[in-house]
């Protein structure tokens, strides 16, 4: 066995698909159980046209970003479920909404990545995340609910990287400048 | 009986009455406020019986909240609704005079565990 030189230990993410998975799937139940099922996809599937996406942000010692991408399309029935309203929403209403979506999945994921710091207010944007070279997808889920494609994605800075990491954020507000 | 909820979103503070409802507590009139500097304000003015409080907001957090509000005089049971439950947040929030911490995803029967030491 050879002796390892980093002088910072390297864990195994703590942060994976499977946990990503069991903490969507809880957010559905409770909020989405009266509505038609998140379907899980087998393979990777990049949502093509309008988005709206809703990030969080992570800061400690591993800086990171969990994000929710919805097709534009599905982003009102969406705000509906979780509102149970059936009047009109706002535009207001729908980012509020989303943003919600990945706050609830943000602060599980933070849960789980050690020495976190805090968890930041929720960005709508309309187009993913760009996170810095630093970060690496740590965990990805792809879901259809009602013909929509949802995707869910947590973006950790790997722990030798994480010192010299920096995240470009999504806008706070709206967004659509962002 | 009255609670106030603190929350920026209109989105959770919709959830969070509705599981009030879904918990039982149909009887208890509820009242809202935007961030921890309008829940501070809101527990002056409308004096609630319990104070249900997301953790991260603009203006003043709920943390912060609570302690202005003890540092104030102001005793009102207090528990937050927070997507952070990990052990850390729970024993920063006990440490602070919160009563408990109700993580979400959340249910129903969460809500009713958690507050039926307060509301009974």
């Amino acid at each position: 066995m050879t002796q390892s030189t980093e002088t910072v230990p390297v864990e195994p993410d703590s942060v994976e698909d499977e946990a990503l998975a069991q903490i969507v799937d809880a957010m559905w139940m409770s909020y989405f159980g009266h509505v038609e099922p998140l379907l899980a996809a087998f393979e990777p599937h990049d949502i093509e046209g309008a988005v709206l996406c809703a990030s969080v942000g992570i800061s400690g010692a591993r800086p990171g970003l969990v994000s929710v991408v919805v097709e534009k399309a599905g982003a009102v029935p969406l705000a509906a479920a979780l509102l149970q309203e059936d009047g009109a929403l706002t535009d207001e209403d729908v980012y509020d909404s989303l943003g919600e979506i990945a706050n609830i999945v943000g602060g599980n994921v933070k849960a789980l990545v050690p020495d976190a710091g805090a968890l930041g207010l929720p960005g709508i944007a309309a187009a993913p995340p760009l996170p810095s070279s630093a970060a690496r997808q740590a965990a990805r889920l792809d879901a259809n609910w009602q013909g929509h494609w949802l995707t869910f994605v947590v973006w950790l800075a790997a722990p030798a990287q994480a010192m010299h990491h920096d995240f470009h954020h999504t806008s706070t507000d709206t967004g659509t400048e962002d | 009986m009255k609670a106030l909820v603190v929350d920026d979103s209109r989105v959770m503070r919709q959830i969070v009455i509705r599981t009030l409802r879904q918990a039982g507590y149909d009887w208890v009139d509820v009242v809202q406020a935007e961030n921890g500097k309008e829940g501070f304000d809101a527990v002056k003015s409308e004096q609630p019986d319990l104070v249900l409080s997301d953790w991260n907001m603009p203006e003043a957090t709920g943390i912060e909240m609570l302690h202005n509000l003890r540092a104030s005089g102001q005793d009102v049971p207090f528990g937050f609704v927070t997507s952070e439950g990990s052990e850390e947040m729970r024993e920063k929030a006990a440490a602070a005079g919160a009563l408990f911490l109700i993580a979400k995803p959340f249910t129903p029967e969460a809500f009713a565990e958690a507050l039926k030491p307060v509301l009974g």
